[in-house]
């Protein structure tokens, strides 16, 4: 007699999933077009058709310990040869976002920063935050004078918020990552072939050059506008780590004035000091302008696509107006302070960068840039089963 | 008092069929067809299914029901230009082409034989030329040639006409209009294949062997371009290793939203060809579902118990050449196996759907798919792929049942 196997239908997470915005997977007939037209699936056990068929039956355990979903760049030459429409690129996305979501640590931050629907609450952590440390260290009004924002906001007080909360991500982030890991790699029922380091450096490669994205048809764009957004923001992430060093190491205060102090760090040559503030603005500008022109373009890439009324990955479409306007209200605050704009709207819109700020830094684990940290985890392991493809 | 006739449009197997069914009940009837032969797509097969015998058998029976019968008018190269009234009494506008060659014809070929021009053969779907002075095919009926004049080299030729005997070639033919009244009208327009070419990821017109299974019905017929062997287009080679690929283009939004039908059955037959012509061959048919419904799947058993024939549950979605042999790769997943396939072969044939010839007609109504529910008004009818996808038996069988229903429509008006 043949084995038999049981499978116990998730009802319950099939309906979250098309609640989610992956309305369409039950149209799904499983003709496997999606598999092969995918350039990223493997060969052997391909991606996106068993995962559709897994998700009309609502199989959550073996979805969510899957390390193929994160192979799934989103460029969606499957949704375009589906012959129903079932858009299995979007699907993934949805089952990506639902990883983020059942692993985060603690769970209700998942569920804060995982629905769309909450934003408002979301946001509303870091506001009442930062106006109640405003409040307690006097700073509760907007400063006479010219536009300098530590008058108003000052760096102590950042560091003092942002060093201990950026720590806390990224223990929580620890806990969800060491727990999807042991998922992941316990469900695959393979044994590793590849060491740990040589696939996580392979893989870290791939992602620099953005060579998995630049195979998909469908949407060349994206790997374009991905790559400004993760570029502009190792930018930053490199301008911020500068600004500590000017600060801490230099003693270099903002906003960095060629004086006698600056002056003597760089034995006393005013072009030296300079060139180092005008490189220090260069890099900081043009790293903003990268996650600025990226993330127009990642909206205008997702308007082309589809419809903005389908609900299909709000997820997605938050996350991208999220870092859009990061990069609008960083770069409008210092036009505001160079052009020494009325110093209500000035601080205004750098508080409203803060609270911004606060969204991508500490609620990193929960977001959708953690996809960042999963994906690479995923295809570190793909690598050491040597079941990725080779690009 | 309506008026007695009954005109049929489309002159394949349903509207002969109807046409005959009627007249030989006595009522007058008017077979419109617009190539220069009857027959439609039946003409061009090799074999039915599942009896596996040639359509000409059939097509002659009907021939020979039409010729004696004074009841049943055939107007060939002829197209419906306008229709207006109501049942019982429509005005109906007709436009013969010329055929340039009268009923003189003998079919001696020696006008073809003189012809200096040629022409692509669409009976063919081009994989052939005949002659600007051609016989469509043998067993054509009217039996008689006809002069493709966009195809002569220069109008004053008139090669043709000094090498009949009978006077049979009348260059001087110009397009007739006649008008008529027909009681009530049955569309069996019928069908073409749909355009493989608009699956740009699957290779037709790029990868020179993938064909179409209406170009390996061609491929296959004794009177076909290669005389009924299987050789592949690029270099002629016998095929060793065909693939099928199914739902080309069917059942898919972005193409033709609903199932063809009959291409399940028909590549199952295609591949007794392929079995009988060529020893040791192999044959692979990927599937989204097997559909041979009833007793067609007694045909699906026999032709699965074929150690040779391997079909595989997997849509086709790419295929591309084999630059080391000239042949195919064919890839899709199997999803029963588990894993990406890329099947190697001499050629790839699409299993392309059936998309309805007419579209729009003011007079008609159409279903969600494209196909003719019937008229907009009572007394017109539609019948075979027209109305709706389905195999020769039973277009046959509907035809026949029309014929009844528009024999009602005149004794009702």
């Amino acid at each position: 007699m043949a084995q038999e196997t049981v499978f116990t239908p998730d009802v319950k997470f099939v309906r979250e999933l098309q609640k989610a915005g992956a309305d369409t997977l039950k149209k799904c007939y499983q003709c496997a077009t999606c598999s092969v037209v995918c350039p990223l699936a493997p060969d052997d056990k391909p991606f996106p058709r068993k995962e559709m068929l897994m998700a009309q039956w609502g199989l959550k355990d073996e979805l969510l310990k899957s390390s193929d979903i994160w192979l799934c760049h989103n460029c969606n030459d499957c949704s375009k040869y589906c012959p129903r429409g079932a858009r299995p690129g979007d699907v993934l996305a949805i089952l990506r976002k639902t990883v983020i979501q059942e692993n985060a640590f603690p769970r209700f931050m998942g569920k804060l920063v995982g629905d769309p629907n909450n934003i408002w609450q979301a946001l509303l952590i870091p506001i009442v935050l930062f106006l109640v440390i405003l409040g307690v260290t006097g700073h509760l009004h907007i400063p006479e004078g010219q536009v300098v924002f530590s008058k108003f906001f000052p760096v102590e007080i950042i560091d003092g918020v942002f060093v201990p909360l950026s720590a806390l991500a990224v223990g929580m982030f620890a806990v969800s990552i060491s727990r999807f890991w042991k998922n992941m790699t316990e469900a695959s029922g393979m044994t590793p072939k590849a060491e740990f380091m040589p696939s996580l450096i392979e893989t870290l490669k791939e992602i620099m050059t953005h060579s998995k994205f630049r195979k998909c048809d469908e949407n060349k764009d994206r790997s374009v506008s991905h790559a400004l957004v993760f570029y502009g923001f190792i930018g930053l992430a490199i301008t911020t780590g500068w600004a500590v060093f000017n600060l801490y190491v230099l003693h270099w205060e903002l906003p960095y004035a060629v004086d006698e102090h600056s002056l003597a760090i760089f034995g006393g040559s005013a072009a030296l000091a300079w060139a180092y503030k005008i490189v220090f603005k260069l890099f900081a500008n043009a790293s903003a302008l990268m996650l600025l022109v990226g993330g127009v373009l990642v909206i205008t890439n997702h308007l082309k696509e589809r419809s903005v009324e389908t609900t299909t990955s709000s997820f997605d479409w938050l996350f991208a107006g999220i870092v859009l306007m990061v990069g609008v209200s960083g770069f409008l605050a210092q036009v505001m302070r160079v052009t020494n704009f009325p110093a209500a709207l000035a601080y205004g819109t750098y508080f409203i960068h803060l609270v911004l700020v606060f969204y991508i830094i500490v609620y990193l684990p929960y977001s959708k840039l953690a996809h960042f940290v999963y994906r690479t985890a995923a295809i570190t392991y793909t690598k050491m089963l040597k079941r990725d493809v080779e690009m | 008092m309506s008026v007695e006739t009954i005109l049929i449009v489309g002159g394949g197997i349903s509207g002969i069929t109807t046409a005959v069914e009627a007249a030989e009940v006595g009522y007058n009837t008017v077979l419109v067809e617009k190539n220069p032969y009857l027959g439609g797509r039946a003409a061009q097969l090799n074999k039915y299914f599942p009896k596996l015998c040639p359509p000409y058998c059939g097509l002659e029976m009907n021939f020979r029901r039409i010729k004696p019968n004074p009841k049943i008018t055939v107007y060939t190269m002829t197209e419906v230009e306008s229709v207006s009234g109501q049942e019982g009494n429509y005005s109906v506008r007709l436009k013969v082409s010329p055929r340039f060659v009268n009923e003189k014809c003998t079919a001696c070929n020696a006008c073809a034989e003189a012809c200096p021009a040629e022409r692509s053969n669409e009976f063919n779907f081009g994989m052939d030329k005949t002659k600007a002075a051609y016989l469509p095919h043998v067993m054509s009926y009217p039996m008689r040639y006809v002069i493709d004049r966009n195809a002569c080299k220069d109008n004053s030729c008139d090669k043709c006409v000094k090498a009949c005997k009978y006077n049979a070639i009348d260059m001087n033919m110009k397009p007739q209009t006649i008008e008529m009244k027909v009681g009530s009208i049955v569309y069996a327009t019928g069908w073409n294949p749909y355009d493989a070419s608009r699956m740009d990821n699957l290779g037709y017109g790029r990868v020179k062997n993938v064909i179409t299974n209406m170009m390996m019905e061609r491929l296959a017929a004794p009177n076909g371009p290669t005389g009924g062997k299987l050789l592949r287009p690029s270099d002629n080679k016998e095929v060793k290793k065909v693939v099928f690929v199914q739902c080309a283009g069917s059942r898919d939004q972005n193409h033709l939203n609903y199932c063809s039908s009959i291409c399940c059955m028909a590549s199952l037959k295609q591949a007794t060809y392929v079995r009988e012509k060529v020893k040791d061959s192999q044959v692979v048919v990927a599937y989204i579902d097997l559909r041979a419904p009833g007793k067609y799947e007694e045909f699906l058993n026999k032709v699965q118990a074929d150690q040779n024939v391997k079909l595989v549950k997997g849509k086709v979605a790419k295929i591309e050449e084999d630059k080391s042999t000239g042949g195919v790769i064919v890839e899709f997943e199997d999803v029963e196996g588990g894993g990406k396939t890329h099947e190697r072969a001499d050629m790839a044939v699409l299993a392309t759907g059936m998309e309805p010839c007419v579209k729009t007609n003011s007079m008609l109504s159409f279903e969600e798919n494209g196909f003719i529910n019937g008229g907009t008004a009572a007394g017109i009818y539609s019948t075979g792929v027209a109305k709706r996808p389905s195999d020769v038996t039973t277009s046959i069988q509907d035809a026949t049942g029309m014929a009844l229903k528009s024999i009602q429509s005149l004794v009702r008006s």
